[in-house]
Parts: structure tokens; C-alpha cells; sequence
């Protein structure tokens, strides 16, 4: 115990100094072999019950199988051509992008706008942050029913406050543009805190005394923020960027429960549309191509995102 | 200064009553009885607690509890220690080899469930793990490793060598470092992980829904999404096994959250 | 030393992991006792308590079997699916108007047990197949048409409608007089199937009710798709006249219920299971049903029926014989009629009547004709989910009833081509 506290107090000291350094030094230790089987009940794991069914996945996808026969016949790449002919994909692959690239900007510029002001030495942050952090804790699927209920037309609370100004609700679930942004709205509103607290935490990371000397050189505030907390960001701004994307290029339970994809495809995301052609149009193996060109995109743009990000950090 | 500082009072107020909206929907709805039909916005005059009673009973909240709870805990001490475990080599030797493997880890994330469902459920029905505590809890422990070893990774990378040095002139080994060194500097952001993993357990519906249909194996979610599809004209019940299913976490949450962002800010922000 | 005691740790994590496999839940839980799961698609509140009461008593009567009643719900379809493909299935389970064709292959033959010989003459050839292997012990027996609100038809003096020009006459009359508080129609995209269920029931007096009918071109692959249009152009025009709920597309079924209660609506095309719903928020709302309207001249009103609820032997269960013996027991008269009578359904038993408050309605039509559901006879697996969806994509303006028929038609002859 004793040697812990005295541990920790070293530390944060010698961490205080690394942040001038930023990058720690990559002092070459010789390794040793065995120390990475600390590592493999994680790869067993992934093995298992990621890699081989991901693999059987792609299998798949050369098949006509229905998802439950027995028996299905080999058809190579024709669900693949299949795709490339779907009047609908295009629709559902934009809805897919705004999902995904939508709630990310808002999620970080929102995130980061409350991160900002809840680093503010105030009393209530505390009380602040705990309730903007809630919804994270909210299962996607509850939450999705709650917001339905709050834009639903026959009684939604939202309609109840447009009824005080006109005399007719209106239905915005059912505008096809609208309700795309709605679901990205939510599903920012709900992951909104995870980002909040990362922006926190790296505000926290940022050492006083960078503002302070910026402040006896005369700098504004503005110009603080542009040269200190942003360049001081870049790492929390990049982690929150890739989870972002990929989370919301993902989206599921909150489409699932707002509009289950409609009208028609108004609002399907690759992955509703993945579920309703597996199971509702028995058609498992045109679901599994969706599915491999789902996993093409999101590793596309969250490699992208990631390669830039992390240029940029360096670069600055 | 003191008019700003009332002005982010102020702006706090306001986000904080906007983000309150569902909730405060949600706590107006499950006190009401189902003869009210008030608007959701009004909160009742009386209280009502039936609805909760209600709930419990019709969507068995009392097995789905006791079920959440064992595969939520094992899962989360799990994916700490597998997670901790596969962090430190990765963060320590960085081999070519071990680069690569943190590459692979981190692309599990990517990965969508649905893709990989049908697969995995054969292989589980394979193995005999359907409506089996171990099965979920493995599935969950895969699907919260990628993120978590990515935390622990990254923390791990802040904490000096100079220490693992000074220790091993001290006579550790390479194991026993790892044990009284390095582990007891995770706390933060082990809080982190339990979070947050803990959360994705808790709320899981996609892999759930399928791995456990025993009637007495249902988690919170499928318990509730189903009473949902049953009862959605009584939204009262509706609401308040909502409340109810999320009271666990919240506690949690509330407990922890204070190393929350100490954790996140070393281990995600930092590299 | 420390070496050696880690890698031993490492290793018995990984096995701890996947080791403790082949779990007990397949074998005798409980001591000695054996444990049947039963799964039912029903989401009604009032058919899983009749199915569990009857399981209780079973239980009673049996101490050393344990019954497992699963009601997934909405997920009930997906599950079943899963579970074909690895050919793991609940030891009794719900056919849900597919024994034969969808679940036909996973079915154990139940013609020689006692029950067989006393099924109705209308339910028996719906789960039989020409080699005379019985599928399924059917719990009632579907005889569907348009479910429509006793009061808000005598309030607006609506005669029961014979023809489909008559139903649409009624509609509007009833949104004319009632000032538009009143809608004919309901329907619900968010529980798609609803849709489905317009395209489903009017196929028939339009294809395959008439003495000219279309019965053989749809089979043999013939069928011109332009004589469907009909159907998408008047669920259009339907729309338009606003004689549906205008905001279909983004409500759900549950809030029908409601509607009925409260004399807001006055028809519905679906199972009666809703009422008992209806009843619970008013109890004096009186619900009826009348046989589906003929579209073509000459024709006469049919209603659609076959397979409901059924409880089907997975052939590879470990547990046939306990298995049986709750099949037998569930198809007591008592209990058959019990369950009949709670979705207001005739009983698929000979000498049986049932049907609860609909009883009468059923004897009053008893010489119409009942055919069975268009999409399980005319059209290939995979369709029903295409119908609904095109239905949404139609009112939403997306496609054209013209466009309507030709999207069918590429998906049929897709589909028909597997």
C-alpha cells in the first residue's frame, strides 16, 4: 500500500513533466516472447466468436441461401450484382452516412461546446454533467421508444406544445428528410455524454500554466482556444471522431424503435436493412453482401478519419 | 467576471433542463394511472406507484434482474482482466508483431454484430450455450475487449518505464512488475472500462435477443422491448419498467463517476 | 517459478472460457424430471394467459414434466429461423399459418394421435399434405374479415357492406358525417404487416373468388401483373379520401385499440385478437365481423381463413412422448374451446362451437365461403415483407400503383426462380 501512494505521487510527476514531452520516449525493451500470452485469451475470444463468423459471414454472401433450409446453391457474385441494381441502396447508404457523419460533427461540436463550459469552476457542473451523461446509460432501444413517444402525431408531447400554435399536429416521423435527421439527433442526444466527458477530460489534461504564460503574452481568449485547447485536443478529438463514425454508421435499436426504417426506405440505415432482408425477406444471402459492404464502409471512412487525425496531431 | 459567470450559470440551467426532457416524460407517464390521459408533460397531482408494481410482475423484472446482474459482473470483471492482461504487452514491447495485434484488436470494432449473428449462433448451438450465462457472458466479454484494450493500452503508454526499470533492479520479474507495478496504477481507468463496459453489457439487445429465450434467461431489454410490443397502449407500465430497469446503473454511475473522467482523460486522450 | 504459474493461470483462463461448454439446459433439469419448451408466436395478452393456464393444469396433472412457455413476441419469426438453420427447435412450437411450408420439414407426423380423427373438415387439408402427414395440432381455426365497430356503423346508418364499391361508399359517408372524427381504416407502418393485410385479403375477391378467376396463371407463372393494380390504385385513393388514419406511416398497431374503444374507427382488416384489447379500456364497445366484400360482379363477399395458432412436434425432440401427452391434453374440448374462444375464433375441432362473442356472427355467415390467405397459397416465401413495404412506399409517393405491380412482379419471378 505504502508503496503505492508513494508510486502514485512519483508519477504524477513524472506525467506532469512527459505532457511537455508529449511523446514518451520509445526506449527499445528487448522482448520477450512469452509475455505475449497475456494476451491470448483475448485473441482466443476474438478467434471464436468474431474472426471465424465473420468469415463464415462472407461465405455466405456467394450463396442464395433463405437463412434457415438446409440447403442453398453456390450463385459467386450475383448478390453482389444484385446490389449494384437495388433502386434502394443508394437511398439507404446516404441515410447510412448522415447517420454516421451527422452525429459525429454534432456529437463533437455539441460535445465539445458543453465540455467547454462545464470546465467552468460552477457549482451545478457536477449536477450538469451527471444529467447530460444519463441518456448514455439508457438502453439505445428504450430511448428510441421514449424520443418516439415525444414525435409521435396522436398525442406526442411535442405536438402537444405545436398545438398551442397551430390548430393541426404535425407527423415528422413520416417526412422522409426530416426523419433521418431526427434519429441523428437522438441518437447524438444519447451519446452526446461520452463525448462531453472525453472533451473533459482532455481539457483537464491541459496544463494551467500553458494559459497562463499565453495570458502574460497578452493573448485572447479566442486566440487561446485556437493555439492552446485546440492543438491540446487534437487526441480527444480523434478518439471521439472514430468512435463516432463507426457508432453511427452502425446505428440500429434507434431507427428500429423511431420509424423501423420507413416509410418504405425512407430512413433504413445498412444495418436495419441487413435485419429486415435477412429475416423478413428470407433472402440471408443478399443480407450478408449488405453486411460485408457495411463493414467495406464503415472501415473505409473511420481509416480515413483516423489517418488524417492523427497527421494533423502530429503536424501541429 | 461575474456577469460571465452567471451567464454559463444560466447556460447550464438550460442544458440541463433540455437534457431532463425524456426523463422527465418518463417520470411524469409511470406515476399516472391509466385512466389519465392528460398531456405527457403534466405530472399528476397524486402518486401513483401501481404502474411500477405492475411492471415488475408482467415483464418478470425479478428474473431478468438476478440475469443481468450475474452476466453484467462476470462479464465486466472479465473483459478488466483479459483486457488489462492483453494491454500490457501490447504497450510495453512493441514488436512488429505485437503492433500488428493491436491493429486486429482495435478493427474488431468495426465489425458489425448483425453481420457475424447467424454464424455465431450455429457455433453456439454447436457449442450448447444456448440460453447459457457463459455463452452470453463470453459474447459480451469479445465484443467489450476491442475498446477496452484500447484504453488500457493506451493508458499503460503513459505510465513511465523508468518505473518498470527501477522495479526490476529492485529483483521483479517481468510478471510480478506487471502484478504490484502496473495494476495499481489502472484504477482510473478500470473505473472507465467498468463503465462503459458495463453499460454496453447491461443494455445489450442484438445478441441477447437470440442467445437467451429461455423464459426464466431473459435480460431487462428483451423483458422489457417484449412487454413494450404488449402493452405499448399502457404506457404508464411501459414507462415505469424503463425507470426501473435503468435505476442499477444509474446508482452505479453516480458511485463512480467521480474517477470516470480521471480515467479517460489518461488512458483515451493522451498518447 | 512465477513464469510457469502465470502461463499455468493464462491457460485455465482460456479453458474456464470455452471449456464449461455443453451447459445443462438440453438435458433433465431438476431431478429426474423432464423439461418440454413450448414456443408461441402470440403477442396477445389474452391467448398467452388461456395457453398458460392450460400448461399449468398439465403441469399439475403431471409433476415430473416442466414446461417452458416462450412467447418471444415480435422476434418470435427471426428466432424460429435461427433456430431452423442450426436445427435446434423448441419441442413444441407455433406454425403460425406455415406447417407446411415453411416449418413442413422440422415437423414430426401427428396423424395417428387420438385428436387427429376429430379436426374440422376446413382446418384439416390446410395442415395436411396429399401423403396424409398431419403437421400440427391446430389450438383454433382462422376465419377473418373485416372487423368493423358495431355502434359507429348503426350511429351513421351504414348497412353491412357486400360489395367492395359499397365499402368505399360507407368509408366516406362515415368521414362526411362524422366531420372527419371518425376514420374508416386503420393501418400501421411501424407493424408493417397491417399493410400487408389490405393487399392480402382483397387479392382474393379480386384473383381468386370469381367464377373467371386467376388462381392457375398465378401458379403457373402466367399471371399478368397490370390486374393487380387494382389494389395499390384504390389503397391510393383510400389514403387521398383520407379514409385511412393519415398518419400511418409512422403509427403503430397498439394505438388501434385505442381507436375502436373510443368509436374513432370503424373497420379493420386483420385477426380479431385486438378486441380483447378494445374491451379492456371499454367495455361496451361491441365489435363484429362481416366476410370480405367481392370486388368482381356476380361475386359473393368470402372470408379468408386456415392456420392460426398451432402447436407443431419438432421431429428430433429428445422428449416425443411427454411431448404428446401435452399435445393430447391441450386438445381436450375444454381446453380447445378455452383457447378458441379467447381470440374469438372458431374451434378447428368437429362439434365444437366456439368463437366467444363472435360466435354468432360466424353462424350468421356460415354459407359464405372461406379461402385460404392469398400470399400462402399464390405467392412465393419471402413476399409478404415486399407487399407491406411497397404498400409504405406507395403512400409515402415513392412509387406509383403501376409501379406497385411491376415491383411484385420482378420479386415473384425472383423469388419463384429459387
Amino acid at each position: 500500500m505504502q508503496t503505492e501512494l508513494s508510486h502514485k505521487s512519483e508519477i504524477s510527476t513524472i506525467r506532469d513533466h512527459n505532457v511537455i514531452n508529449v511523446k514518451l520516449r520509445k526506449k527499445k525493451v528487448k522482448s520477450v516472447f512469452w509475455i505475449n500470452l497475456l494476451y491470448l485469451p483475448a485473441l482466443l475470444l476474438f478467434c471464436v466468436f468474431i474472426f471465424y463468423p465473420f468469415f463464415k459471414g462472407i461465405v455466405i454472401s456467394f450463396t442464395n441461401w433463405d437463412g434457415y433450409s438446409q440447403d442453398y446453391s453456390w450463385i459467386g457474385l450475383e448478390n453482389y450484382k444484385r446490389m449494384l441494381a437495388d433502386t434502394n441502396i443508394g437511398t439507404v447508404i446516404k441515410n447510412t452516412l448522415i447517420y454516421g457523419v451527422g452525429s459525429t460533427v454534432l456529437q463533437n461540436l455539441i460535445g465539445l461546446m458543453y465540455a467547454l463550459l462545464l470546465n467552468q469552476s460552477l457549482k451545478t457542473r457536477g449536477l450538469t454533467r451527471t444529467i447530460v451523461y444519463l441518456p448514455v446509460i439508457i438502453s439505445p432501444l428504450i430511448m428510441g421508444y421514449i424520443w418516439y413517444f415525444i414525435f409521435q402525431f396522436n398525442g406526442g408531447a411535442l405536438n402537444d406544445i405545436i398545438l398551442l400554435f397551430r390548430d393541426k399536429p404535425v407527423n415528422l416521423l413520416s417526412m422522409p428528410d426530416v426523419n433521418v435527421w431526427i434519429i441523428t439527433f437522438v441518437n447524438t442526444f444519447q451519446f452526446l455524454g461520452i463525448a462531453m466527458t472525453i472533451y473533459l477530460a482532455g481539457l483537464q489534461s491541459i496544463p494551467t500554466d500553458y494559459y497562463e504564460a499565453a495570458s502574460l503574452d497578452g493573448a485572447s481568449s479566442f486566440s487561446k482556444f485556437r493555439h492552446i485547447t485546440l492543438p491540446m485536443l487534437a487526441p480527444s478529438i480523434t478518439i471521439n471522431i472514430v468512435l463516432n463514425i463507426i457508432g453511427g454508421l452502425k446505428l440500429f435499436d434507434v431507427i428500429v424503435a423511431m420509424t423501423n426504417g420507413g416509410p418504405g426506405y425512407a430512413s433504413q440505415s445498412l444495418s436495419t436493412m441487413m435485419y429486415q432482408t435477412y429475416f423478413a425477406r428470407q433472402d440471408a444471402g443478399y443480407a450478408a453482401s449488405i453486411g460485408n459492404l457495411m463493414f467495406v464502409l464503415i472501415s473505409i471512412i473511420s481509416l480515413a478519419a483516423l489517418v488524417y487525425l492523427r497527421r494533423r496531431e502530429i503536424a501541429r | 467576471m461575474k456577469s460571465k459567470k452567471s451567464l454559463v450559470l444560466i447556460l447550464s440551467i438550460i442544458i440541463s433542463i433540455f437534457h431532463m426532457i425524456p426523463l422527465y416524460l418518463l417520470v411524469s407517464t409511470a406515476f399516472k394511472n391509466d385512466s389519465d390521459t392528460s398531456s405527457k408533460w403534466r405530472l399528476p397531482d397524486y402518486v401513483f406507484t401501481g404502474n411500477f408494481k405492475n411492471a415488475w410482475e408482467n415483464a418478470h423484472l425479478g428474473s431478468a434482474f438476478f440475469n443481468n446482474i450475474v452476466i453484467t459482473v462476470t462479464s465486466v470483471i472479465l473483459v478488466v482482466i483479459i483486457g488489462a492482461l492483453a494491454s500490457y504487452p501490447l504497450a510495453r514491447y512493441q514488436t512488429k508483431l505485437n503492433k500488428f495485434m493491436y491493429i486486429v484488436f482495435i478493427s474488431a470494432l468495426i465489425v458489425p454484430p448483425l453481420t457475424i449473428l447467424v454464424p455465431l449462433y450455429q457455433f453456439i448451438v454447436d457449442l450448447g450455450g444456448l440460453n447459457s450465462y457463459w455463452a452470453m457472458i463470453a459474447l459480451n466479454v469479445t465484443f467489450n475487449l476491442p475498446i477496452t484494450i484500447f484504453l488500457y493500452t493506451g493508458f499503460i503508454g503513459t505510465i513511465p518505464r523508468e518505473l518498470d526499470e527501477a522495479a526490476m533492479i529492485d529483483g521483479a520479474s517481468r510478471i510480478g512488475l506487471f502484478f504490484k507495478i502496473i495494476l495499481p496504477l489502472l484504477k482510473p481507468v478500470t473505473v472507465t472500462t467498468i463503465i462503459l463496459s458495463g453499460v454496453a453489457v447491461w443494455n445489450d439487445y442484438q445478441f441477447s435477443v437470440f442467445f437467451l429465450q429461455d423464459s426464466e434467461r431473459l435480460t431487462i431489454t428483451v423483458a422489457l422491448s417484449q412487454f413494450f410490443s404488449q402493452y405499448n397502449n399502457n404506457l404508464g407500465w411501459v414507462a415505469a419498467g424503463s425507470l426501473l430497469g435503468m435505476l442499477p446503473l444509474t446508482i452505479l454511475y453516480l458511485f463512480l463517476q467521480r474517477y470516470f473522467i480521471q480515467g479517460l482523460s489518461a488512458g483515451a486522450v493522451k498518447d | 517459478m512465477k513464469k510457469s504459474l502465470m502461463i499455468v493461470m493464462i491457460v485455465l483462463l482460456s479453458i474456464g472460457i470455452f471449456g464449461c461448454s455443453n451447459g445443462s439446459d438440453k438435458t433433465n433439469a431438476s431431478g429426474g424430471s423432464v423439461k418440454l419448451t413450448v414456443a408461441s408466436s402470440t403477442a396477445d395478452q389474452g391467448m398467452k394467459t388461456a395457453l398458460t393456464d392450460v400448461v399449468k393444469a398439465f403441469e399439475k396433472e403431471n409433476p415430473d414434466i416442466k414446461v417452458d412457455l416462450q412467447f418471444p413476441g415480435s422476434n418470435y419469426e427471426n428466432i424460429l429461423k435461427m433456430k431452423m438453420a442450426s436445427n435446434d427447435l423448441p419441442d413444441l412450437f407455433d406454425t403460425h399459418g406455415w406447417a407446411i411450408k415453411r416449418y413442413g420439414n422440422y415437423l414430426a407426423d401427428l396423424s395417428g394421435e387420438k385428436w387427429a380423427a376429430n379436426l374440422s373438415d376446413t382446418i384439416k387439408p390446410v395442415i395436411t399434405d396429399d401423403k396424409g402427414k398431419l403437421y400440427a395440432l391446430p389450438l383454433n381455426e382462422a376465419k377473418e374479415g373485416v372487423l368493423y365497430n358495431v355502434d359507429v356503423l348503426k350511429k351513421y346508418n351504414i348497412e353491412i357492406p357486400k360489395t367492395f364499391d359499397e365499402l368505399v361508399a360507407a368509408s366516406e359517408k362515415i368521414v362526411k358525417e362524422s366531420k372527419g372524427e371518425v376514420t374508416p381504416f386503420y393501418f400501421a407502418a411501424l407493424d408493417s404487416w397491417t399493410i400487408g393485410q389490405y393487399f392480402d385479403y382483397f387479392a382474393n375477391p379480386l384473383l381468386i373468388s370469381p367464377k373467371q378467376n386467376e388462381a392457375e396463371a398465378l401458379q403457373n407463372g402466367s399471371f399478368d401483373w397490370t390486374k393487380w393494380t387494382f389494389l395499390p390504385e384504390n389503397f391510393k385513393k383510400f389514403y387521398d379520401k383520407k379514409l385511412i388514419n393519415q398518419d400511418m406511416l409512422t403509427a403503430k398497431y397498439v394505438d388501434e385499440a385505442k381507436l375502436f374503444a373510443e368509436n374513432k374507427l370503424a373497420f379493420a382488416l386483420h385477426a380479431p385478437a385486438s378486441i380483447a384489447d378494445v374491451k379492456k379500456i371499454n367495455p361496451d364497445a361491441k365489435m363484429g365481423v362481416f366476410p370480405i366484400p367481392s370486388i368482381k360482379a356476380g361475386d359473393e363477399p368470402t372470408f379468408v381463413g386456415g392456420e392460426r395458432f398451432t402447436l407443431g412436434l419438432w421431429k428430433d425432440t429428445k422428449h416425443a412422448k411427454e411431448a404428446k401427452k401435452l399435445l393430447d391434453f391441450i386438445a381436450k374440448e375444454d381446453n380447445i374451446k378455452k383457447i378458441s374462444d379467447t381470440t374469438l375464433a372458431p374451434a378447428p375441432f368437429k362439434g365444437i362451437t366456439a368463437g366467444g362473442e363472435f360466435a354468432p356472427f360466424y353462424d350468421q355467415y356460415k354459407q359464405n365461403r372461406v379461402l385460404p390467405y392469398f400470399d400462402r397459397l399464390y405467392l412465393p416465401n419471402g413476399m409478404w415483407d415486399v407487399m407491406c413495404t411497397l404498400g409504405q412506399d406507395l403512400i409515402a409517393g415513392n412509387i406509383t400503383p403501376k409501379e406497385y405491380s411491376s415491383k411484385m412482379k420482378a420479386e415473384v419471378e425472383r423469388l419463384s426462380k429459387k
